[in-house]
């Protein structure tokens, strides 16, 4: 089942056009890969999904991202709203200066939910299901910021799980860490696509391989070729995307 | 090692002015002066009254501008989009910040004293100080919030956060510190402010009625004033004295100030931050 229908996507820096007519379907319940080599777009692309160029003014987004039949770009459509359907992980791990409890229930709080019971069950669920439960739980009131950072990672994870989206968007959350802290990550992508479609993306074929059911790859803004994970790894339809797996650039 | 002269030569400089000050002021200081209300003709006047203008006019100052200079500076920071207007808005701001604060007391003057018919009044000087300290706190609040990384904002944002959501929750927490900052600088400016305030509350405490009035349209010579006009103006024989004993008092009173409002921002800082 289709969750996210990407049509006709282009993305506009200015003069710039940093995607061009990209076209995608994200199904449920996988993890979908997006690689290319640096500067090809994918970064563009996963900010798309979830209406965060909003927040730059001269970007601007043409074509339709559709959740679950409806365009997230259609007039009326709320982008706040969107967000919290759709979360997403940077690429370095941004905790509030807050404790660690407080950055977990953060987007419950604004959306209004303070009894402490509530929030309470809603964080450990959210950091156990990040697997950080264990070490952080005594430690929920100290500053976030003391922590190391594939932890750190992992409660941003856990903030957006908190909130309870749809869609994970995945920012290659994993380029400022540790090889240890990287496989935590990944064996925790790899849990949590049980209950959530995830969208990551890698400059690592290695990651994209190991942990993603579907890969698309991307080149100078444009979506070449997009398909399982394995096929595109041993039989790439495309000559540039087995140029790009093989290592002859990017 | 110039970097080096130069740092202890301030730090010798500020050590000087402040044992001379207290040199000089020491032997003024009693119960009695610090109490007393001024004397016009003879010796042995206190500053009680001038103590409690200067924190009146303090606070009052400070109730109107920290919060046109918070919502002036969020708005151009966060919510302005490059362009005329906002440029035109801080091009404004900054001459409004380099009028010599004796051209807007004379305004303050024309304004508050004589169109509106105050006279010398404890608002009229403070809503002149207003003026001039507005366009510096507004700008410290842009710098503040500068600061502030635009990750806390993306984070913020991506979970579902509305704009003002954002900056009442991570943006302005993270700056809180800063912002406390701002504030102690520019009160310490107000404490010492004289040239707005000769023409706007006056140089002489309230006449006629208690010297420690509770409404803003009393006059309100403030203790720097008074520092300025005993030294220049004054017919009391002890002049001197007071001037000195006035003199180390204000400066106690910046320092004091200075230190609990640090403390209160360090302890809001980890209050709102858990660090």
């Amino acid at each position: 089942m289709i969750k996210l229908q990407v049509e006709d996507l282009d993305v506009f820096y200015g003069p710039f056009q940093a995607i061009k007519n990209a076209s995608l379907d994200v199904p449920q319940n996988r993890v979908t890969a997006l690689i290319g080599p640096s500067g090809c777009g994918k970064s563009t692309f996963i900010r798309a999904l979830n209406r965060m160029h909003d927040l730059q003014p001269d970007v601007k987004v043409d074509g339709r991202v559709i959740l679950d039949g409806e365009d997230i770009y259609a007039p009326g459509v709320d982008p706040v709203a969107i967000r919290h359907r759709i979360g997403m992980v940077f690429q370095r791990p941004n905790p509030f200066p807050k404790s660690i409890f407080e950055n977990v229930v953060y987007g419950l709080r604004i959306h209004g939910e303070n009894r402490r019971s509530t929030l309470m069950e809603i964080a450990e669920r959210s950091l156990r299901h990040a697997a950080l439960w264990d070490e952080v739980k005594d430690r929920l009131e100290k500053s976030a910021l003391v922590l190391s950072g594939g932890q750190q990672q992992r409660l941003c994870i856990a903030r957006c799980l908190a909130v309870d989206p749809d869609v994970l968007l995945m920012d290659e959350p994993a380029s400022a860490l540790d090889p240890i802290a990287t496989s935590k990550i990944e064996d925790l992508i790899s849990e949590l696509q049980k209950d959530y479609t995830v969208v990551i993306v890698t400059h690592s074929m290695q990651q994209a391989a190991r942990i993603s059911d579907f890969t698309a790859f991307f080149l100078m803004g444009e979506l070449i070729e997009h398909a399982p994970t394995r096929t595109i790894f041993t039989n790439p339809r495309d000559k540039r995307t087995e140029d790009y797996i093989t290592g002859r650039y990017g | 090692m110039l970097l080096w002269t130069a740092a202890i030569g301030v730090l010798v400089l500020l050590a000087f002015f402040i044992g001379y000050i207290v040199y000089l002021g020491a032997g003024a200081i009693s119960w009695h002066f610090l109490t007393a209300p001024p004397n016009e003709a003879k010796a042995g006047g206190g500053i009680g009254p001038e103590i409690y203008n200067s924190f009146y006019i303090l606070i009052l100052t400070l109730v109107f501008t920290t919060p046109i200079a918070l919502a002036g500076g969020i708005f151009l920071q966060e919510y302005a989009r490059p362009g005329p207007f906002t440029t035109a808005v801080q091009f404004c701001a900054e001459s409004l910040s380099t009028i010599p604060s004796i051209v807007l007391g004379l305004f303050g003057m024309i304004l508050f004293v004589n169109v509106l018919g105050w006279k010398f009044t404890a608002l009229g000087g403070a809503l002149t100080l207003t003026i001039l300290n507005l366009p510096a706190l507004m700008r410290m609040t842009q710098e503040a919030l500068t600061v502030v990384p635009e990750s806390y904002r993306e984070a913020s944002m991506a979970l579902g956060a509305t704009k003002w959501q954002t900056i009442r929750r991570v943006v302005l927490p993270s700056a809180i510190a800063s912002l406390t900052t701002g504030i102690v600088l520019i009160s310490g400016r107000i404490l010492g402010e004289t040239a707005a305030l000769i023409f706007t509350a006056g140089t002489s405490v309230s006449v006629g009625r208690s010297a420690y009035d509770l409404s803003p349209f009393h006059t309100a010579e403030t203790l720097s004033v008074h520092l300025w006009y005993t030294h220049s103006e004054s017919l009391i024989p002890d002049a001197a004295k007071v001037g000195n004993g006035s003199a180390l008092v204000l400066l106690a009173m910046v320092l004091i100030f200075n230190l609990s409002a640090r403390f209160i921002g360090r302890a809001l800082s980890k209050r709102f931050t858990a660090a």
